[in-house]
């Protein structure tokens, strides 16, 4: 569905940066109608957090409001632009809480971005899906963005390198490790599942 | 979901894996993505979509993001922000330790600076009380070389 939306997005991004820079808010409307959903889907599964997603992502669209003069349409695509700033909020936003956890100013758990599946009650295809995000959840944050920017962003490794600031290498072997991760988690249980049946 | 289920299903719904009934779609695309193929990848890189697509209302985003714009408020305040980033913080630290350093030279001067009936003395011999005294008297024996 994500890749539906983006489909009609293509080419029309750099338009809409264009007209948002001269004070066009129907064009911001229609880039987060384009971009919002994938933008908050990265950033909570990123997080971990559905409510710390949401304020970063209207962050990100109030910055995308002030600085689209400084887009540069020759250097990256919109969408690589959009993930680049969504992934340095999210980092930002995790400094903080974890600062406040240090000191103790929150005391609130860590809020999961959406109801995990039980195990007993869930049909197949949401255990199935439960569990993979419980790999994701437990992959190293690198490897979880990374992964996180080629599935939901559907970002390209040269996109992916400029999102987080690594070499192209460095994120294929992101890539691999988390991939792997997450077969292995897959693998594990559905070894659990058929021993439980038998 | 084994091999031949999934072979069963597929001579049943088609090669496209998204016009399956959404009920097989996850264990399908799991199945491709242990099984090693070419387009195991895709199929983790899908699975990883579905699985993290997350419920959010588009529109109510929307309306607060323009209402943030209209408000003229990218961030609720500076300050509170700075103070928890850890660049922040480091300033903070380091302002503090200019502040103290200066402050102590401060004190260590006033404490230390000689008053000027003392200067004179020293100028003319007297030596200064090692206690610290208020006042130096003049030597009792001086002038009589002369």
């Amino acid at each position: 569905m994500l890749a539906a939306v983006r489909d009609e997005a293509v080419g029309g991004d750099e338009e809409l940066l264009a007209r948002i820079a001269a004070g066009s808010q129907a064009a911001l409307s229609a880039l987060m109608a384009r971009h919002g959903r994938g933008l908050r889907t990265f950033a909570a599964r990123y997080l971990g957090h559905a409510a710390d997603a949401e304020d970063v992502v209207q962050e990100v669209f109030v910055t995308v409001w002030k600085q689209a003069a400084r887009f540069d349409p020759g250097r990256a695509r919109a969408s690589t632009w959009l993930y680049r700033i969504t992934a340095n909020r999210c980092i930002d936003q995790r400094r903080r809480r974890a600062l406040r956890n240090f000191f103790g100013l929150d005391d609130i758990a860590e809020e999961p971005a959406a109801p995990e599946a039980n195990a007993e009650t869930a049909t197949a295809a949401r255990q199935e899906l439960a569990i993979v995000r419980d790999g994701l959840s437990r992959l190293p944050e690198r490897q979880r963005m990374a992964l996180l920017l080629r599935a939901v962003g559907e970002l390209d490794i040269g996109a992916i390198a400029e999102v987080m600031g690594a070499s192209a290498g460095s994120v294929e072997q992101l890539l691999v490790r988390g991939r792997r991760a997450l077969r292995d988690h897959l693998a594990d249980a559905a070894g659990g599942r058929e021993r439980k049946s038998s | 979901m084994t091999r031949e289920e999934f072979e069963n299903n597929r001579r049943r719904f088609g090669d496209d894996i998204d016009a399956w009934p959404e009920a097989l779609r996850g264990p399908a695309l799991a199945f491709m993505a242990l099984d090693g193929d070419a387009g195991a990848d895709d199929a983790l890189d899908r699975l990883v979509l579905q699985a993290a697509l997350v419920e959010g209302d588009d529109r109510a985003l929307a309306r607060k993001v323009l209402a943030r714009i209209d408000r003229g408020a990218a961030r609720p305040s500076l300050v509170p922000r700075l103070l928890v980033a850890p660049a922040g913080i480091a300033a903070c630290a380091a302002a503090l330790l200019v502040t103290a350093t200066i402050a102590g030279y401060q004190v260590a001067r006033l404490q230390d600076q000689p008053q000027d009936s003392e200067l004179l003395a020293l100028a003319a011999g007297a030596r200064l009380p090692d206690d610290g005294g208020p006042a130096i008297a003049g030597d009792a024996g001086e002038g009589d070389a002369l």
